[in-house]
């Protein structure tokens, strides 16, 4: 995710979270969904019947593409705000 | 103006279908009028559960006939012998378990009570409360949303004819027998069969006769797709909860929790002051159930009468004019009593008896 | 007990909230999202302490003020997961990610906006290929482009808001592909000429598209998306004037992310679930509730506005919004008079009118959903089992769901049942309103049992009669 071209931006402060046991900088109060976007992280999780792999699609909680793990509950990653240390999965296939 | 048909058959779900496949066998030209989709009333909607354990004393050799039936249709219909458990969790339950799998089991049905340990090793994710058990290796299930699909397919080879989207507005006699119309247009048969569920009593009255029939609207639920959890059919011995998990993964859940609404109005609404106990029942005796999300519920209308056994035969006070619904686990049997109404019809002696719509009805006590 | 509730807290549902208010009635607003402005409006993160000011910005935070000072009761990250209607006439809402878990209101308005419409191509599941209204979200809540390079592809004035947001944020863009033809887009111009501000803002988009020399592919679209884990580029290809592609036309541009969309259509799933009547009319983005000016549905105490109610636009929104408060007021005894709206209502639907008629699907768009493309993104459904199940007498969207598991996934259907329509009216030659809706049941987004309930008392549990012996 570039920063914010000819606009004029103040972010909060970086914080640190997990996503599939890898460390993903973003910032304090983002969504999930842009945080992961910022790392380049796109490919979320496999599609459960055909396995092809699946990102955040629609971006406003209909599509249900981007559904992540956290705490053993799932999620949508474009409606979850992102904190310190949070501890993201991916949705296990089934 | 259409040809003269030997019977139209009010109602393109599995006793309608099945029955017009009998039909056909016997050299009789008949039309399915739908209002809808073929099969995409009850016989589409329902949990597909097949299951002895939850069938009435009465019905059960009509359905283990139907379960033939179902096992001879397979793959095409998603059929699957996965045997099932039904579960009790206190001294009440446990009583009534025993009570009633004692009396279904001399109807026929091959139930056994299992101890808790046993159901615990086959299906270790269910809830470890479970103080009674009750086995039938027959049970399973089929995928109900493949009915329209099949029976589609089945009436379609043996070119019998089908109109959808067919609306009953009027049906009147005429010389050559039933005039019937879906506002402008009309089919003449020397026939009528109403087989068309809950809308049963709906499509009688237009022909003066008044029966009993009443509608249960039943409500189902399916989870997105999850990992194997269950391989049996799961019930409660109250026969509020089915439960089965399909190959795909999704968990299908019902029980027969009341939704809202009437058929005249279309096709109800789910009650989320039912559907919530239904799915906390669920989730009690599967926990994991509580992170898997529901994607859909809905409902279905299940006909019924006061002593809640079918109408099959002759409507009362009418010449050449049947009626075929009202059956208790009609998606059982249906494939299977739809062929004793086709005998019926064709002048035949049924194998197994038939149910007198004419007959008096009692209401039927509820334990 | 509410007098009023608004599900969706967009420039319509929010305006028609504060009105209500305003004249005295108990009101709920409700919105899936954080905060208040929907999509077109939409707030910036937390994360943002500092930003340019932009028109959408500043016009969602003066209507964020507004709500703020007014009574209105907001309900965010709240959503309504069914809809019932009570005897008595009243509205029981099933709600997560609230307090409670039911809400019961005298009236109920339904504000819930648009859904994009996205033609399904080879590749179109893959990651980086987004919305090309889930790319606007992303740019207003937080202001940032995808990484590397973005085709922009699809019809409609969005396409060109996207590509020059997205360069205006810093991201590259390899390419515009709008379906549209130039003469499409000159053939709307006077009706768009109702609104000069908006013709201004288009103006701009292109003079930073072509300072930036992005090439414009007029009448072309996406055959098919290419790449293995993630996007790589797009095969596209000419079309013809219905939009069918034409062959031999075949070319490939490289870039690692796609925001695609093919225009907007209204949101019913609410209305629908809700048990209004609704019909099909393409000039307003395709299925709609029926309602009068006001916003009345067919069904008492139940009304409708914003860009669920018909593809109008963000001008139009507010204006919806009283208009439906007014309803409301009056069906509730209140007298207020907003009737000069009606007549501002007129004006601002023909640049919205004008926009909507850029989409309106052609009859060629059914071609470029190849045998092999995945319709059904969630049951991994192809256009090859959708034929074969119409060809064999599936009629409807209901036959064809039970007969082929299209549209039973998680997303409910939302990002394929209008492909499945598209396909059905290609091989039926039925009309869209012909071919109907497919049965709407909730709930409206997946829930979790322990979403909507609360720890079972085995004891408790409300055990009706047992089923007869």
């Amino acid at each position: 995710m570039t920063g914010g071209g000819n606009n004029h931006i103040l972010r909060s402060k970086e914080i640190s979270f997990i996503f599939d046991g890898a460390n993903v900088t973003a910032h304090e109060g983002e969504t999930v969904a842009a945080a992961l976007l910022r790392a380049g992280i796109t490919h979320l999780r496999n599609a459960p019947n055909s396995g092809t792999p699946r990102g955040m699609f629609c971006i406003m909680g209909a599509c249900q593409e981007c559904v992540i793990e956290i705490d053993g509950r799932k999620a949508e990653a474009c409606r979850t705000t992102i904190s310190e240390g949070l501890v993201i999965g991916r949705v296990p296939g089934v | 103006m259409m040809p003269i048909f030997d019977i139209a058959i009010i109602g393109g779900g599995i006793m309608g279908c099945g029955t017009a496949l009998r039909l056909a066998e016997g050299g009789m030209r008949a039309i399915i009028l739908e209002q809808g989709d073929i099969g995409q009333g009850a016989s589409g909607v329902n949990a597909g559960t097949l299951s002895m354990q939850i069938k009435r004393v009465k019905l059960m050799p009509y359905a283990i006939r139907g379960h033939e039936e179902w096992q001879h249709m397979g793959d095409a219909v998603g059929f699957h012998k996965t045997g099932g458990y039904t579960l009790a969790f206190n001294d009440r339950e446990a009583e009534l378990l025993h009570e009633r799998m004692k009396m279904k089991k001399e109807a026929g049905a091959n139930i056994s009570f299992v101890s808790p340990k046993q159901l615990n090793e086959k299906e270790p994710h269910l809830a470890k409360k479970v103080i009674a058990v009750s086995y039938c290796p027959d049970d399973g299930y089929a995928n109900s949303s493949l009915t329209g699909q099949y029976y589609r397919k089945k009436i379609d080879e043996k070119g019998i004819n089908f109109i959808e989207a067919f609306k009953v507005t009027n049906i009147r006699s005429v010389s050559d027998g039933y005039e019937i119309a879906s506002g402008d247009r009309a089919v003449v048969a020397s026939r009528i069969l109403i087989a068309c569920g809950g809308w049963s009593k709906h499509i009688t009255a237009m022909l003066g006769v008044d029966l009993p029939i009443r509608a249960r609207i039943n409500t189902v639920s399916v989870t997105e797709r999850a990992p194997q959890l269950v391989s049996s059919v799961i019930g409660h011995a109250t026969g509020l909860l089915t439960m089965k998990q399909k190959e795909n993964g999704t968990i299908l859940i019902g029980g027969g929790w009341q939704g809202k609404g009437r058929p005249e109005e279309g096709r109800g609404q789910v009650s989320v002051d039912s559907l919530v106990p239904n799915l906390q029942l669920a989730k009690f005796v599967l926990p994991a159930l509580s992170n898997i999300r529901i994607v859909r519920s809905w409902t279905g209308f299940e006909a019924n009468v006061p002593d809640f056994y079918p109408l099959a035969g002759a409507l009362p006070n009418r010449d050449n004019a049947f009626i075929l619904g009202c059956v208790r686990g009609g998606f059982t049997i249906g494939p299977y009593i739809s062929k004793l109404m086709g005998d019926y019809i064709l002048g035949k002696e049924p194998e197994m008896p038939l149910f007198d719509p004419g007959r008096k009805m009692e209401e039927g006590k509820l334990i | 007990m509410f007098d009023a509730i608004v599900i969706g807290a967009g420039p319509a549902g929010a305006n028609a909230a504060i009105l209500l208010s305003e004249n005295g009635l108990k009101t709920a607003l409700i919105d899936e999202q954080r905060d208040a402005g929907g999509q077109v409006w939409r707030a910036k993160s937390e994360s943002i302490l500092e930003a340019s000011i932009t028109d959408a910005g500043e016009q969602g935070d003066a209507l964020r003020d507004r709500l703020k000072s007014s009574n209105v009761i907001t309900k965010f990250n709240c959503r309504v997961w069914h809809i019932e209607r009570l005897e008595n006439g009243h509205w029981l809402l099933s709600v997560v990610g609230g307090v409670e878990k039911k809400l019961i209101t005298k009236a109920l308005i339904i504000a819930t906006g648009a859904q994009e419409r996205v033609i399904p191509v080879p590749g179109w599941t893959l990651p980086g290929v987004f919305g090309l209204a889930g790319a606007t979200a992303i740019f207003k809540e937080h202001m940032m482009a995808p990484k590397r390079r973005t085709i922009v592809a699809g019809n409609g004035p969005l396409l060109f808001y996207v590509a020059s947001e997205t360069l205006s944020l810093g991201g590259r863009v390899s390419a515009v592909i709008s379906i549209n033809s130039r003469t499409d887009w000159l053939k709307s111009l006077p009706a768009m000429l109702s609104n000069p501000s908006l013709i201004w803002q288009g103006l701009k988009w292109i003079f930073t598209l072509n300072k930036n020399r992005i090439p414009i592919y007029w009448q072309h679209a996406v055959k098919s998306v290419e790449g293995e884990n993630m996007v790589d580029g797009v095969t596209i290809c000419k079309v013809d004037q219905n939009w069918a592609p034409v062959e031999g036309t075949d070319q490939y541009i490289h870039g690692e992310n796609l925001c695609y969309g093919q225009g907007l259509m209204p949101a019913v799933e609410a209305t629908h679930l809700a048990g209004a009547d609704h019909h099909y009319d393409e000039k307003l983005g395709g299925w709609v509730p029926t309602i009068d000016q006001w916003g009345r549905t067919s069904v008492a105490g139940l009304y409708a506005c914003g860009d669920n109610a018909g593809i109008y636009g963000a001008l139009a929104a507010p204006i919806r919004g009283s208009l439906a408060a007014q309803a409301v007021c009056e069906d509730a005894g209140i007298n207020i008079d907003r009737k000069a709206e009606i007549k501002k209502l007129k004006v601002a639907i023909k640049f919205g009118l004008a926009a909507t008629a850029l989409t309106i699907p052609r009859s060629g768009l059914e071609a470029l959903i190849t045998g092999e493309t995945e319709v059904c993104r969630c049951e991994g459904i192809t256009r090859q089992e959708i034929d074969f199940e119409i060809k064999t007498g599936a009629q409807s969207p209901n036959a064809i769901k039970s007969g082929t598991r299209c549209g039973m996934g998680p997303c409910g259907g939302r990002y394929c049942m209008d492909s499945v329509a598209l396909i059905t009216q290609h091989r039926t030659k039925k009309s869209r309103e012909e071919i109907g809706l497919p049965t709407a049941r909730p709930p409206l987004r997946p829930v979790t049992i322990d979403d909507i309930s609360d720890d079972l008392d085995y004891d408790d549990l409300p055990i009706p009669g047992v089923s007869p012996l």
